[in-house]
């Protein structure tokens, strides 16, 4: 158990020595200059000059590569072009609100996915089956962000039930009411994603030989499908759940947008469009270790579900 | 119920028929196939895949799932007709009166649960019992299969067990609650020789002390030659040739039997003589609609009207019911085999 | 209706070479309802594509400022936006951007995403570890974020969109091609091949690739549903496709300050956004239907 942990802990940091690698080389793929980038078109040279030696950009690649990791692991992320303010903290204090939209919205989704993918493969078929599987298809297919403004129309605008825009004042009640249409949008979006590998995966363990084996042995329907089946497909739900948190941090961006609500996406939209990019840095930065060290959660929880992976 | 006839079988089956929806209409996997196996007794079903032997047995368990479909016939259990059960009475005979082990012991047992679990779960399917009796029961269930120091096995997971031993745990599973007959389906081969051998003997023994009746499906005529006292050979969904095993390899009156008998390679022919094979593919289910399916590839074919035309039956070709289902298997007679 | 028997009913020959597609699994193709549903609106979408410039009743990005946020009339079939310019014909060569995203990308990330893959399962060692631990880091980045900072870092262009997407799905073909390459490579077929004499670039083109296309060609359907999405997320975001070439998302942003009043114009775009998304998970799931059932076991729930 302890090795096991070790090497997912090994991982975790070899990965997120990539992702910051793949970021360094990724900000430095913008063609011309960083600094000329930051400051537009109209910049002086001399702006320039000092942005330049300022981010050290003068250095040859590497070393600038080496700073920068340095830089990174000591939670140096750079500061904003825009505000002067270090880069981490523009970033962590819009990390609350991202993360309450990330949470309840896959908390939903879940709750909603997971049920009606396990539903459908139990009446796999039927009509049933494929009503939820025609639903979970239109739910993958309208971009997530229509489906965002269908709804501030039709809850907000007309109905009048919820807010349209904000995240609201602070307060514990009215941030929560302000928080319940993004977050069902963004959860019913990737319900239908969660509900379609949910039954994916059911189907696969039905298919197994042993459950022909119990089936042949006389033990019920019910009793094959809701224990001896979905034991084992637990993992794979679990790995659908950890690969749609993922793709759902780019859906939340989307969601922020078009609600305006605060978050790390917002913040990183209007870095993007202010060219402030070591604000867009850190922002890629801190959500793709997220990812990682969600990932790797995941994988350390599969290795206590299956007794398979447990060393002897 | 008193029975004066000798001997019924306990396991019978007449003239089943199980079909799949093909492109243009329902297609036979199981032909009008005719068993029956006796107490004690090891019936062997012989022939290549897609000959239907498994799926004779799927079918008399009630395990052929949507879009296939037992079409007719009966399927006897101690003179209990199975086929025109509901899912739920037919579930109360499985695992308890007729029993099925298949082939790839590997992927049969559920890999998160304990061996214990699995075991209590089947015994549990059909008798009430409480957990710890129904513990005590499976450690002695695995001791009857010969698994070494059960207590501590129960709780181990099918992946802490070699080949053999998980084919043994599921023969305990089968066997659980003393059924009249156990169909093991190629039960051996995915494991090794040495093991297969301990698999059967381990079956032997079961049918020996309680008087089980046992359908072994195999590919394999040296197994069927050591352990099986009856066999049948079928061939596309049909049963071609049938009798006591002494008596069909010393005289096989099918040619696809004597095709197969004379396709084992022996010690004594020479190292560099070819092997012996049977020419072609057994035809797809309904491909043939009239006439003999193995007319194309029989030895004796000469394209004649009957082969080609009409469907040969099972008839009485030698005692101890030795039966055939070919126009023409006097010419087989002459040249009976050396065994 | 249904293809020919189940797993479980019918003998498996594991290990039979399937070059696909045989005349038969077409045919099989073709009884698919989802397929050939799919299909077809996606044929019906490259026609209207191809045809734009004939089947737009106007030009799309003529501005008419008298008759901005017109109704619906013979002119103007769906009316008109803030600008006066015709929505249908916008609708329709908007199509020609999203198609053109989605083929581009499949045939990039398919390529290079099948190399790299077929490249890590086949030679392993060294090479397959560096492989996957590249895959590993990239697929660690959200699709849509690493497409959005990557046309952040580019500059916003059909180019850009193209290469972000493709770049954020080549990772995903490599890891599915990776799988299947690593569930051939042990099949007696290959080792026969090699006991033959056959190199290993041969065994790898002519008898791997083949064999492992199945799965992939799924993920490659998925990968233009998701570069459609993705498209049009970030060109309704501004970072895509710059006004005035009407695309489906920007034509959605445009909609979006009017839509309490006009909801038409962000709806439609909605709508065939959403079309072309079905009709493509419905090609992907009916071709997962049909080249079952080797294929579900090897990339079970994750063929993504």
């Amino acid at each position: 158990m302890i090795r096991s942990f070790l090497s997912s802990m090994i991982r975790l940091v070899v990965t997120v020595v990539g992702v910051v690698t793949v970021t360094f080389f990724l900000m430095r793929a913008i063609p011309g200059d960083p600094a000329l980038y930051m400051l537009g078109d109209y910049a002086t040279a001399d702006a320039v000059a000092s942005l330049q030696a300022k981010l050290g950009l003068d250095r040859p690649i590497l070393h600038q590569y080496g700073l920068f990791l340095k830089q990174t692991l000591t939670g140096d992320l750079g500061s904003s072009v825009v505000t002067g303010q270090p880069a981490l903290d523009e970033i962590v204090s819009n990390l609350p609100w991202s993360i309450s939209l990330a949470v309840l919205g896959m908390a939903i989704a879940i709750v909603i996915g997971v049920p009606l993918g396990i539903t459908s493969a139990r009446y796999q078929g039927t009509w049933l089956d494929r009503a939820v599987m025609v639903t979970a298809l239109l739910g993958i297919s309208f971009p997530v962000f229509w489906i965002g403004l269908v709804a501030i129309l039709g809850f907000s605008h007309w109905a009048g039930l919820f807010p349209t825009l904000g995240a609201g004042n602070g307060e514990f009640w009215n941030e929560l009411y302000h928080l319940i249409l993004p977050a069902t949008v963004l959860g019913i979006s990737v319900a239908a994603y969660i509900a379609r590998l949910t039954r994916s995966a059911m189907l696969e363990v039905l298919g197994q030989d042993y459950v022909r084996v119990a089936r042949a042995m006389g033990i019920s329907e019910g009793r094959i499908f809701y224990k001896l089946a979905l034991r084992n497909a637990l993992v794979p739900i679990l790995a659908v759940i950890s690969v749609t948190f993922a793709w759902s941090l780019g859906n939340a961006i989307l969601i922020e947008v078009v609600f305006s609500r605060p978050g790390l996406g917002s913040t990183i939209m209007k870095a993007v469009l202010s060219r402030d990019y070591q604000l867009v840095q850190a922002g890629l930065l801190v959500l793709a270790t997220a990812v990682v060290t969600i990932n790797t959660l995941f994988n350390f929880l599969y290795g206590i579900i299956d007794p398979r992976l447990q060393k002897r | 119920m008193s029975n004066v006839t000798p001997v019924r079988p306990v396991l019978d089956i007449r003239s089943l028929r199980t079909v799949f929806p093909g492109p243009s209409g329902p297609l036979p996997i199981v032909n009008d196939v005719s068993l029956s196996v006796r107490a004690g007794e090891m019936l062997a079903v012989v022939g290549e895949s897609g000959s239907g032997k498994s799926m004779t047995f799927m079918s008399a368990l009630g395990l052929i799932e949507k879009p296939g479909k037992v079409e007719s016939g009966q399927v006897l259990v101690d003179g209990v007709d199975l086929v025109p059960l509901s899912r739920q009475e037919m579930r109360a005979h499985r695992g308890r009166s007729i029993s099925m082990i298949f082939q790839d012991p590997l992927s049969g047992l559920n890999p998160v649960f304990t061996v214990g679990a699995q075991l209590i779960e089947v015994l549990h399917a059909h008798r009430k019992m409480s957990r710890s009796a129904a513990r005590k029961e499976a450690i002695e269930l695995l001791e009857r299969v010969q698994i070494p120091d059960p207590h501590r096995r129960l709780d181990d997971y099918p992946h802490q067990f070699s080949g053999g031993m998980r084919q043994r745990v599921l023969t305990a599973m089968a066997t659980a609650h003393q059924p009249k007959v156990l169909i093991a389906d190629e039960p051996t081969t995915a494991l090794d020789v040495t093991v297969q051998a301990q698999v059967l003997d381990l079956i032997d023994n079961l049918r020996r002390d309680t008087g089980m009746a046992v359908v072994l499906i195999t590919h394999d005529l040296g197994l069927v030659a050591r352990h099986a006292d009856r066999m049948s050979v079928m061939y596309s969904g049909r049963v071609v040739e049938e009798g006591k095993v002494s008596q069909v390899f010393a005289n096989p009156r099918h040619p696809y039997t004597r095709s197969l008998l004379q396709s084992i390679p022996r010690l004594d022919t020479p190292v560099d003589a070819d092997l012996m094979t049977i020419r072609g593919q057994p035809p797809l289910p309904g491909t043939i609609r009239e006439g003999c399916a193995f007319e194309s590839r029989c030895f004796l074919g000469r394209g004649r009207v009957d082969c080609l035309r009409i469907r040969p039956e099972l008839q009485t070709v030698g005692k101890d019911v030795h039966l055939s289902a070919c126009h023409f298997h006097e010419s087989l007679e002459e040249t009976a085999l050396s065994a | 209706m249904t293809p020919f028997p189940a797993k479980s009913s019918t003998p498996e020959a594991t290990e039979t070479i399937t070059l696909p597609p045989a005349p038969g699994r077409l045919r099989v193709m073709f009884q698919h309802r989802g397929l050939l549903i799919g299909a077809i609106m996606l044929a019906a979408l490259v026609l209207i594509a191809l045809f734009a410039p004939w089947l737009a009743p106007n030009s799309p990005t003529a501005t008419n400022l008298m008759e901005t946020f017109a109704p619906p009339s013979w002119t103007y079939p769906l009316g008109t936006d803030q600008f006066g310019r015709c929505l249908l014909s916008r609708l329709i060569w908007g199509t020609q951007v999203s198609l053109q995203v989605a083929l581009s990308v499949v045939v990039i990330s398919l390529t290079l995403g099948s190399i790299l893959g077929s490249l890590a399962g086949f030679s392993g060692g060294l090479l397959e570890k560096v492989i996957s631990w590249i895959n590993d880091v990239l697929l660690a980045f959200p699709g849509f974020l690493l497409a959005l900072a990557i046309v952040a870092a580019r500059g916003s262009s059909l180019e850009s969109i193209v290469i972000a997407v493709s770049v954020a799905y080549i990772p995903r073909v490599a890891v599915v091609m990776h799988a299947v390459v690593l569930t051939i490579k042990p099949r007696p077929f290959v080792e026969a091949s090699r006991a033959i004499g056959l190199t290993n670039l041969r065994i790898l083109l002519v008898h791997v690739i083949p064999n492992a296309m199945p799965p992939v060609i799924v993920v490659a359907t998925v990968s233009a549903a998701t570069a459609i999405l993705a498209e049009a997320g970030l060109s309704f975001l501004g970072l895509g496709v710059q006004p005035p070439t009407p695309t489906w998302g920007n034509i959605i942003s445009d909609g979006q300050t009017s839509i309490v009043e006009h909801p038409l114009i962000s709806i439609s775009a909605g709508l065939c956004i959403a079309m072309s998304v079905i009709a493509l998970n419905l090609m992907g799931d009916g071709l997962r239907d049909t080249l079952d059932p080797q294929m579900r076991r090897q990339t079970g729930a994750k063929a993504l």
